[in-house]
């Protein structure tokens, strides 16, 4: 037995996310490995873009002589979840450094945290 | 008993006695197809009882206690949608618990939600505190079933906030009844639209007291925290009960008792706004729905305050879908517990490979939050949203429900599954969970899709059916509503992949957030600390000053009393004659002239 074979190398992140790797449920790789494709999160980003201006265009075309405060400007619902996305997710950075503790910080005084487990 | 009889007994007796009855049998069975038959066959009854109830807005059932008239049924049209998500509930929950064996657990979620239902049907509000007292000591069990420390812990300070809820609501109660001599709700203010909604003026004797209590356990802001504390800490199935009924009943209330009233409508939005920067930080799973679950009973409650028909509406469906799409995300957070022993999403990820038809589950409840069209969040928040844009002075009301509606997506929509079963492979491979687990969820999710699609089945049951129908009609699925939603959801999923791809998205991490719980796990801790040691400083100080008093005394004392002393001395009979004669006439003086 060679050296290789009797302690295989690590294999890379990308080779065990490949599909269909051992043990997989069979409904996971019909549903969900094309999600494992390279540049998929690339192109999902491209389709999300394009669906997004042509749901605005959709909406200017629907109801351009709607309009009648800012809520009902074409594109309005669109900018705001995406601000508000951003807004959300961004507010993870300081909110994450004013407000997380250590796993143990109620539990530490009394020494008694994982215990019981 | 004839057959005619049996069924005229069933349909005046509260559904919730049903459910509570199984739950006593539930230790008793011996094998899980016992079990399995109580625990899905006590809602089943409870569930046929409804259905076949004589009639809405009238007394089915009254008993006279201690001189007081106790309504234990009364179903109408708002109590109805309530009662019948926390059945619907009961029943899934029952499926879902199947796979283990405790009976304790067991039957106390059984009691609990037969607690809650009968709490919702009762047509007093004697009747309610009691049903309110049995939700409060039959939940705490699903917090202590794990039966750890931890567990044990949070477990009282859940029960301390549940109790601090009952007590004023017993107060409020004693106040209104003892000043008004009103205790049914039918009878206290005149209907809204024929519907025994927002009864009770908040100037009323006890009002304050009650909407406190219903407060609390609505999780209201700075009282909250119980939520995020105590349902992370219960077992797989508990947090799927304890998500369930609390909080909707709480909305219940508020509806029955404080709908319009306009101090709801800013707490409402602000509860939708504050619980999404904590679920975005937070590590846990099942305590970042918590957080979701504050904000989504944000929304309800802003409906509440609203207070028209269509808010009203919005606020009960709201609560249905609520109940479903929560149990859901829940249920598959608890069935990655269950697997891989933890909910930490720094511990996890790529568990779509092996557990995909629970991620298939947990996607459609994620969908569901999100608000996407023909999922069933949609067809209920757009209805409360609508009530608020349709109000020029509302506006920022308005706005703040959206951000919660985005941070829905945030949180719910796209963190929990993506970092449960997708994301960063944390290298678990579990086996997917048991079949009982994986048909609960498919119930909750196919009852999703359903209102989703076809939501008239739903608006069917709504407390004021013809705004019902008129939003159906016209608003639902205008072709601009449609479109506008999507843009929301796609533009947000774009916002998520951008971060993602910049590395902006903050990573998680392990650890707790703080939040107003500081204030007694920690803070209040520290406060009494110092001030005992102040006390202590004082005490000392006060003590020195005492002991030299003491002293002083003391000698004082000896003087005046030793054998040597002034009062020991030798004083002279007549002198002592001539005092007590001026005393005695003193005396007499008094009598007769006083």
């Amino acid at each position: 037995m060679s050296e290789e074979q009797a302690h295989p190398p690590e294999l890379p992140a990308e080779a065990v996310a490949r599909p269909g790797e051992p043990g997989e449920h069979p409904l996971s790789v019909l549903l969900f490995a094309w999600m494992r494709k390279p540049m998929i999160a690339r192109y999902a980003m491209i389709c999300l873009g394009v669906i997004g201006i042509g749901l605005i265009g959709a909406e200017w075309l629907i109801s351009p002589y709607r309009i009648k405060d800012a809520t009902n400007v074409p594109g309005f619902y669109g900018v705001f979840g995406f601000v508000a996305f951003a807004i959300a997710a961004l507010s993870g950075w300081p909110l994450g450094k004013l407000l997380r503790r250590p796993e143990d910080y109620y539990e530490k005084r009394s020494g008694e945290a994982g215990r019981d487990r | 008993m004839t057959v005619e009889r049996l069924a005229d007994w069933l349909a005046n007796t509260n559904p919730g006695f049903f459910i509570i009855a199984a739950a006593l049998l539930v230790p008793l069975a011996k094998d899980v197809v016992t079990r399995a038959i109580l625990l899905v066959g006590g809602p089943g009854v409870a569930l046929v009882a409804l259905i076949n109830a004589h009639g809405l807005s009238i007394n089915l059932s009254t008993v006279h206690v201690l001189g007081l008239d106790l309504v234990l049924y009364r179903p109408d049209s708002l109590s109805f949608l309530f009662g019948l998500a926390f059945i619907i509930a009961s029943a899934i929950i029952g499926v879902y618990s199947l796979h283990r064996r405790d009976p304790l657990q067991d039957s106390t979620a059984m009691i609990y939600a037969g607690s809650a239902v009968t709490a919702v049907f009762v047509g007093d509000l004697i009747s309610l505190f009691i049903a309110w007292e049995l939700t409060a000591l039959s939940s705490v069990f699903q917090v202590l079933a794990p039966r750890t420390r931890e567990s044990g812990r949070a477990a009282m300070r859940y029960l301390f906030f549940q109790v601090a809820s009952g007590m004023l609501v017993l107060a409020g109660v004693c106040m209104f009844a003892v000043a008004t001599g009103k205790t049914q709700f039918a009878l206290i203010a005149p209907s809204m639209a024929g519907l025994p909604v927002g009864v009770m003026d908040i100037s009323a004797p006890g009002a304050v007291l009650l909407l406190a209590g219903f407060g609390i356990k609505a999780a209201f802001p700075l009282v909250h925290n119980w939520l995020q504390d105590a349902y992370p800490k219960a077992s797989e199935t508990g947090t799927v009960v304890l998500s369930a009924f609390t909080t909707k009943l709480a909305v219940y209330a508020l509806a029955r008792y404080f709908a319009g009233l306009d101090a709801l409508i800013w707490i409402g939005a602000i509860m939708v706004v504050f619980p999404v920067f904590f679920a975005v930080i937070e590590n846990d799973l099942r305590k970042a729905l918590a957080y979701g679950l504050n904000s989504q009973i944000g929304f309800m409650v802003c409906a509440v305050g609203i207070g028209t028909q269509l808010a009203v509406n919005g606020a009960a469906a709201h609560a249905f879908v609520s109940v479903m799409y929560q149990a859901l995300l829940f249920m598959s957070t608890g069935a990655v517990l269950y697997r891989t022993g933890t909910a930490k999403a720094t511990e996890l990820g790529g568990l779509h490979r092996t557990m995909p038809w629970t991620t298939l589950f947990c996607l459609v409840g994620a969908a569901s939050i999100s608000g996407t069209p023909y999922l069933s969040g949609f067809v209920a928040k757009s209805m409360a949203m609508s009530a608020a844009h349709t109000d020029p002075t509302l506006m920022i009301v308005w706005l703040m429900l959206m951000f919660g509606s985005v941070g829905a997506i945030v949180h719910s929509g796209i963190r929990i599954p993506y970092f449960a079963f997708f994301g960063r492979d944390g290298g678990k491979r579990s086996e997917e969970a048991p079949f009982n687990m994986l048909m609960a969820m498919g119930m909750a999710a196919a009852l999703c899709i359903l209102v989703g699609v076809a939501p008239g089945w739903l608006y069917q049951f709504l407390p004021y059916q013809e705004s019902a129908r008129a939003y159906l009609e016209s608003e639902l699925w205008a072709p601009v509503h449609l479109i506008q939603q999507f843009q929301l959801l796609v533009l947000a999923a774009l916002a998520f992949m951008l971060l993602q791809w910049r590395k902006l998205y903050p990573a998680e991490q392990a650890g707790v957030t703080i939040d107003v719980e500081w204030l007694w796990r920690r803070g209040g801790a520290q406060f009494w600390s110092a001030i005992s040691g102040s006390l202590g400083r004082g005490a000392r100080v006060a003590g020195e000053w005492m002991t030299r008093a003491g002293i002083a005394i003391r000698a004082a004392g000896r003087q005046v009393f030793a054998s040597d002393g002034w009062v020991a001395a030798k004083v002279p009979a007549s002198a002592s004659a001539g005092w007590c004669l001026a005393i005695l006439g003193l005396v007499l003086v008094v009598a007769l002239f006083g």
